[in-house]
């Protein structure tokens, strides 16, 4: 009868180093490219958003007297990857005239689930209202439902007259879903 | 033929293993209550194929994939098939994993030593579902753009990593080409990949535990030929499903999405399976839609997949089927709440029918002699009057003037201070105009200061009263003016009446004294009246919008209306661009593309 081959320390420090090879240069293999996928995956983190410059939105002669809210377009260059995309629509802004001859603006964007806020005029005097999941807004922004599915009140950007005639906003966009205003990195 | 088969065999031990597929035992005996996994397997296949089939015509770029839809859909023989019976399968194919971990839960089959068998099975629904999430904005319509566009946004919920999960799923700030090929990837290589290698192991894995269970039973016969053909049948039936439904109510494909927000699709809604969801979100203020989009569902999955514990006793299995059936019932009546106030909220209506006209004109515009350009379709809808017509006016020239026709059909003003511009320039309008009851009236220049003009004066006077020959006169001058605009609607007309035109032309000019304010062609001067040169022609209309105030229009006389490209050189200080304002002319003029067959 034979006797089994007992296990030299010899054996057991070449077996280890077998296996220790085997897992570290065929993991590091494998991994490798994995890891140039994966930061290549990542790459979008690097991008920002749009910088809120203020730019000339409207003429103030444009928006109606009574304070009633106008819609207007933000046009800008776009980028998308490897296009550029010159003096395109990429947002809008409601303006309107406050009591005080100022100019209030806000984001049509909801900052629910960034759907688009449309104006609707009611017998009391105009409202904001979200179609997607029907958020209701006052004319100055504030969510009017009892429970809103907005976690806040509309965006509110910055806005001034410049020269009388002018009306310059600063475009920015922000984070939807939260209580608090956070502009989009 | 044998032969060949043994030496196969042989060789790779394929005939034995497909001989042993064949074969495997089926405890309890064929039954229609089996053919569940088979027909979810036959559902996959359909997928993988027509899906393959489908690849190879998409393009995933944001100028491109809804083109390669439309191709496929427009232009393929079948392509719109093709697509049809991808979308149904899809659904087919969730409905029956559904009904498959429902009948795992309600027969206690979870138990040991098949719970691997279960969570597979749930998340092959879960993968399901992701098909469905990724699979659905590949074809970068309106619908489908702003429908995952909120769902991304709600990564934006989670704390901390909201910000870049948003990012990295988008593939950037915004959505874009790179959000097209990541979602492709996902579908294809992630989502499709993995429920293969799912449905491999649910296989392997329920044959295991299938061969012990037969071992204890007496009756076991095998797979081939009783349950193979059970199964065959309920493949057969559930393809008839599809195509049936494929017939009754093909898959279109929305107007192009538009990346700008505010175009936003108001009427985006979720598909069928995600509506229960959608509208038990509703429940909850907008501070806490974490719980029902991330919290509450992912404690639900955890508890379906942990029913193998629940249900090791008598109590904890009646808890899982209740539970189940809870849901169900939850979900069917919250989807069933969703669908009924949508057919009942005529906003929501009116946004989808106006979606429905868009993607209509835009396949006639594809289909027009120039294609679809390079920079996409949605080129062809931003420079189509008909579309955009109706949007500049509504914005800009709503505020006072109608576009109504006599029932009041059409655009309304908020107020109308303004003349009615339906038809503007035909002969019609003009009729209307040189109406002694009309020019006082709403329609003409009833809510503007022109009403007590000399126009209104001369119109009282002169036209009042008129003999049967001093009517055929105006109606002559009409004809006359009318035919200036050079109207599409009118030109037949205007060529088959050109020398009563002629006639009218010089009623105009000599008899009837217009020209004594009026310019036209050479005779009269300009800044008393608008000129009637052209009047209603491209350049004229173009002209009053850039500035009714100049002395060739109203000049001093202009009530309220703003000038709209006051600048010259198309000027970015302008209200309106010169492409607006063509926009907005070609649509009041009727001059838009239309397909003749």
């Amino acid at each position: 009868m034979e006797t089994p081959h007992e296990k030299t320390p010899a054996d057991n420090r070449r077996g280890f180093i077998a296996q220790a090879i085997a897992l570290v240069c065929g993991g590091v293999s494998v991994l490798i490219p994995a890891a140039v996928g994966i930061v290549a995956w990542f790459n979008p983190l690097r991008q920002k958003g749009q910088a809120g410059e203020p730019i000339k939105l409207a003429s103030l002669a444009a928006l109606p007297e009574d304070g009633t809210p106008r819609k207007f377009p933000v046009i800008a260059d776009r980028s998308d990857a490897w296009n550029m995309f010159p003096n395109e629509p990429i947002g809008a802004v409601f303006l309107r005239r406050t009591a005080d001859n100022q100019v209030k603006a806000y984001q049509v964007i909801c900052p629910h689930a960034g759907c688009s806020i449309q104006y609707e005029s009611t017998e009391e005097g105009g409202k904001f209202f979200c179609p997607c999941h029907q958020a209701n807004f006052a004319l100055d922004g504030r969510r009017t439902d009892k429970t809103s599915p907005s976690p806040r009140d509309m965006d509110s950007l910055e806005a001034e007259i410049r020269n009388d005639t002018e009306v310059w906003v600063r475009f920015q966009n922000f984070e939807t879903g939260t209580s608090k205003k956070t502009a989009k990195a | 033929m044998k032969s060949l088969l043994n030496w196969i065999e042989d060789r790779t031990g394929l005939i034995g293993a497909a001989r042993s597929y064949l074969d495997a035992p089926v405890p309890g005996g064929s039954s229609p209550a089996k053919v569940l996994p088979c027909t979810i397997l036959f559902a996959f296949i359909v997928q993988a194929v027509t899906g393959f089939f489908i690849w190879m015509y998409y393009s995933p770029s944001a100028q491109t994939a809804w083109e390669s839809v439309y191709f496929l859909q427009h232009e393929v023989s079948g392509g719109w098939l093709l697509r049809s019976i991808h979308h149904y399968s899809a659904q087919v194919m969730l409905v029956l994993i559904g009904i498959y971990v429902v009948q795992m839960i309600c027969s206690g089959s979870y138990r040991a030593p098949r719970e691997f068998v279960f969570w597979i099975a749930v998340l092959m629904g879960i993968c399901c579902l992701c098909l469905m999430l990724t699979g659905d904005l590949l074809a970068w319509d309106q619908n489908s753009h702003g429908a995952t566009q909120v769902r991304v946004n709600f990564l934006t919920l989670l704390p901390l990593i909201g910000g870049d999960a948003y990012k990295l799923a988008a593939g950037g700030p915004a959505f874009g080409h790179l959000t097209l090929t990541r979602f492709l990837a996902l579908h294809i290589g992630v989502f499709a990949g993995g429920l293969l290698l799912l449905l491999i192991l649910h296989g392997v894995l329920s044959r295991r535990t299938t061969a012990a269970e037969a071992e204890r039973l007496s009756s076991a016969p095998p797979l081939w030929p009783n349950q193979a053909a059970l199964n065959a049948v309920a493949c057969a039936v559930i393809l008839i499903v599809v195509l049936l439904l494929c017939g009754r109510h093909e898959v279109g494909l929305g107007a192009p999405a538009d990346p700008d927000p505010a175009n936003f699709f108001a009427a985006a809604r979720p598909e069928w399976a995600f509506l229960g969801l959608y509208e038990f979100s509703h429940l909850f203020p907008g501070e806490l839609m974490i719980l029902p989009i991330f919290v509450i569902p992912g404690v639900l999955v955890c508890t379906v997949l942990a029913m193998p514990w629940i249900g090791r006793s008598r109590a904890g299995q009646l808890f899982n089927v209740g539970f189940t059936f809870f849901m169900l019932v939850a979900l069917a009546v919250l989807s069933v709440k969703s669908v009924v106030h949508d057919m009942h909220n005529e906003g929501h209506q009116a946004a989808l029918s106006e979606a429905a006209q868009q993607a209509d004109r835009v396949v006639e515009l594809a289909r027009g002699p120039q294609g679809i350009p390079a920079t996409g379709a949605l080129t062809l809808l931003r420079n189509d009057p008909k579309t955009q017509g109706p949007r500049l006016f509504k914005l800009h020239c709503a505020s006072c003037h109608n576009h109504a026709d006599a029932e009041g059909n059409g655009i309304l003003a908020e107020e109308s201070s303004a003349p009615n511009l339906h038809e503007f320039a035909s002969r019609e309008w003009l009729t209307g105009l040189l109406d002694p009851e009309q020019i006082k009236g709403p329609e003409y220049f009833g809510a503007t200061k022109l009403k007590g003009g000399d126009m209104v004066a001369f119109v009282e006077d002169l036209l009042s009263d008129l003999e049967d020959d001093e009517r055929e006169e105006v109606r002559k001058i009409v004809m006359a003016l009318s035919a200036q605009a050079k109207l599409k609607s009118q030109r037949e007309l205007d060529a088959k009446d050109a020398v009563a035109i002629e006639e009218g032309q010089s009623l105009l000019m000599d008899d009837y004294g217009c020209a004594d304010c009026h310019k036209f062609h050479d005779k009269g001067q300009l800044g008393g009246a608008p000129d009637l040169t052209g009047y209603g022609s491209r350049e004229w209309i173009v002209g009053i919008i850039g500035n009714p105030a100049h002395k060739q229009f109203y000049g001093k006389r202009n009530d309220r209306m703003p000038a709209y490209a006051e600048l010259p050189d198309d000027s970015a200080e302008n209200i309106l661009s010169a492409k607006q304002i063509g926009l907005l002319t070609d649509w009041l003029r009727g001059e838009w593309y239309e397909y003749c067959p």
